[in-house]
């Protein structure tokens, strides 16, 4: 194998890891931002509420028919 | 809007970033660990930045949070050419630089992709996402890398003390970040003590290498410790 590929075949191996990793964290934690670079003040993120499509309600009672969500 | 402690901490971090590159002049090492000072300048001019969009639009401001979450992912992307520059000083007698490159390439260029492909389906903001998702990633490639080059550097029986310092400077940086968060979820009841731990943290990185370019000599080697012991 050429040298090249054992360099693509580690660097796919570094990523998988980092991003396996940046999963399992993520799936634990709080949605809150991990690292910052420097020492300023961390605003809350502008975009973290709002724009996500609301998921059908799993605990849906009887038959009748669903309403449309008045807040949405 | 900040309390004065969180400015103190500000100012502190904001002093010791611009030592950095202020030791490197001093003691002629800017051009060698090019890319660390330039992450530390640059890091050093959004601090300044952020300061004057902070003063301008307030603390909620939606200018404040933009700008803090896009020069975030411009200094993570500096973080890693400086990860970068470190790897090409432990292997630059090996003369791998055209593999580093391309490793460096992929990596980035596959982050990127991953990036996108999450923000993907779950975003209408795809830029500012993407940014802010980007910045995320790179930090844990960051984490994995600069651990793959402390193996690496154990291996190759690094004796340069400055660039050890350097790269154990990174890896306890890192470190902390994650042990921050974890503890951060762990203990959420204890959020006004982590508000101003976690920017101290950032303190970390900026101190040790500062350090390292006042006080640790370029031309400085470890004491070979691990010299076998032949019994005669």
């Amino acid at each position: 194998m050429s040298r090249r590929l054992i360099v693509l075949l580690l660097t796919m191996l570094v990523l998988v890891g980092a991003m396996s990793l940046k999963t399992v964290v993520i799936t634990h934690g709080d949605g809150s931002v991990i690292m910052a670079n420097g020492s300023a003040p961390v605003p809350p993120v502008p975009w973290k509420n709002g724009s996500a499509p609301v998921p059908p309600v799993p605990w849906k009672n009887g038959s009748a028919p669903v309403p449309p969500v008045p807040w949405k | 809007m900040p309390g004065p402690i969180n400015w103190i901490i500000w100012l502190v971090g904001t002093l010791l970033e611009g030592s950095v590159v202020v030791f490197a002049l001093k003691t002629n090492s800017l051009r060698r660990y090019l890319f660390l000072n330039l992450y530390m300048g640059l890091s050093f001019l959004v601090s300044v930045g952020r300061l004057e969009i902070l003063i301008r639009w307030g603390y909620t401001s939606l200018e404040y949070a933009y700008f803090y979450f896009y020069s975030d992912a411009l200094l993570t992307l500096g973080l890693y050419f400086a990860l970068l520059n470190l790897y090409s000083l432990v292997f630059d007698e090996m003369k791998v630089e055209r593999y580093l490159r391309l490793a460096a390439v992929v990596l980035l260029g596959g982050t990127a992709w991953f990036s996108y492909a999450v923000i993907n389906q779950s975003s209408h903001r795809l830029l500012s996402h993407f940014a802010f998702e980007l910045s995320q990633n790179l930090y844990f490639v960051g984490l994995v890398l600069t651990y793959v080059l402390w193996g690496a550097i154990l291996k190759l029986r690094e004796t340069r003390t400055r660039l050890i310092q350097l790269v154990l400077a990174l890896g306890i940086y890192f470190s902390a970040f994650a042990a921050d968060y974890a503890l951060r979820n762990l203990y959420p009841n204890l959020q006004p003590v982590f508000q101003y731990l976690t920017s101290m943290l950032a303190w970390i990185l900026p101190a040790a290498w500062a350090y390292a370019f006042l006080r640790v000599n370029d031309e400085a080697r470890l004491e070979p410790s691990r010299l076998a012991a032949v019994s005669r």
